[in-house]
């Protein structure tokens, strides 16, 4: 089924020079559907959302095949007494679906964030219901399903249900495979 | 030698209204008791300052709170809370929370009047969609009024909260807008 190497999957952080490779699949609306993103729309966008928004992030990395970017992942920490927990998101470029690369980014980046961020105990990660890909995603990564929350989020006028996941500093963490 | 006889209480006696400052020393007797915060974030208050400064600066703070009456004296304190301060795209979410003094436990009094709030809270906000309550893992006298109150037991969210010392495991509850069409 699959013929990539998922050992040219490295994380790292985002960089202007990513702009090209970085509207490629931020410019897509079928990657970034299940996102709170907005589409990029152009070169100029792309490189000021590189600028303002990934590399000044808390935990951003770029999901990168030979060292070009063709997805993201992402960890944003609560803070002040919720500090000890963090959401995590993730998408890759839609051609480079349906072969583990986002499982296989997931289980990289989660020994990595509870290193980096020393108040974590608790990952998470809210997916939407339809979206069996993305909770395929973090179940094969190791987190657990915890429920289903109804009319959980409202976003652009819709209201959505939640699948809510979670990863534990105690859990043990995922192996490669 | 004689038997204590366990006080039911008459519900018709329990009504809410909003919390004032003649109510301190009544708020003093559940704050101070180290049985009803024990799975709350804050510490029983050591001083009447700290009852004074939660009835004049904190209660008006939540999105909708009332206090809990027998016969018009204060023994308790539920309010709501927009999701929204925490997170952006939870508009439409808001969080219940209470707390009743010890002596009124297990009598039906905190189950009755989160089944009056849950109708209050979607009357008093037509576009709320989703009321929902966290409750400690552990604490299975709250788990049960919500369940009794026709919640829907959603999950446990592992380790979600931190205080105390301690992490805690979350059980997490809600109520439609639309649960209410099929229930009392």
């Amino acid at each position: 089924m699959s013929n990539l190497d998922l050992s040219k999957i490295s994380l790292r952080p985002f960089k202007l020079s990513d702009v090209d490779d970085f509207l490629l699949w931020a410019g897509d609306d079928q990657v970034t559907q299940n996102l709170r993103w907005k589409t990029c729309g152009s070169r100029e966008e792309a490189l000021a959302f590189i600028r303002d928004v990934c590399i000044p992030h808390p935990w951003r990395r770029s999901i990168c095949l030979d060292d070009r970017s063709i997805g993201f992942v992402s960890v944003y920490p609560w803070s002040g007494d919720d500090r000890c927990k963090a959401d995590i998101g993730y998408a890759v470029a839609a051609d480079y679906w349906g072969q583990g690369i986002a499982t296989k980014a997931v289980k990289m980046a989660v020994p990595q964030v509870f290193n980096d961020l020393s108040h974590l105990v608790r990952l998470q990660a809210f997916t939407s219901p339809e979206n069996k890909a993305s909770q395929r995603v973090v179940e094969k990564a190791g987190f657990l399903k915890e429920g289903l929350l109804r009319k959980y989020i409202y976003f652009e006028e819709n209201i959505k249900d939640s699948v809510v996941f979670s990863f534990l500093s105690t859990d043990e963490f995922p192996h490669d495979d | 030698m004689e038997r204590d006889r366990e006080e039911s209480v008459d519900l018709a006696q329990i009504s809410l209204r909003p919390l004032q400052l003649s109510d301190v020393d009544d708020l003093m007797v559940w704050t101070t008791d180290e049985k009803v915060p024990k799975f709350c974030t804050w510490e029983p208050y050591s001083s009447k300052d700290q009852g004074i400064d939660f009835i004049q600066n904190k209660a008006c703070e939540f999105l909708w709170s009332r206090a809990i009456c027998l016969n018009d004296s204060a023994i308790g304190f539920i309010s709501m809370t927009s999701s929204s301060v925490t997170d952006k795209s939870r508009g439409k979410s808001v969080e219940l929370g209470y707390v009743l003094g010890s002596k009124y436990w297990s009598k039906g009094i905190m189950t009755y009047v989160v089944k009056q709030v849950k109708k209050v809270a979607f009357r008093e906000f037509p576009h709320l969609e989703r009321l929902e309550a966290l409750v400690d893992a552990e604490n299975v006298g709250s788990q049960r009024v919500l369940e009794k109150a026709g919640f829907h037991r959603e999950g446990v969210l592992r380790k979600y909260l931190f205080f105390k010392g301690k992490s805690r495991d979350m059980v997490i509850f809600s109520v439609l807008s639309t649960d209410l069409n099929h229930q009392d």
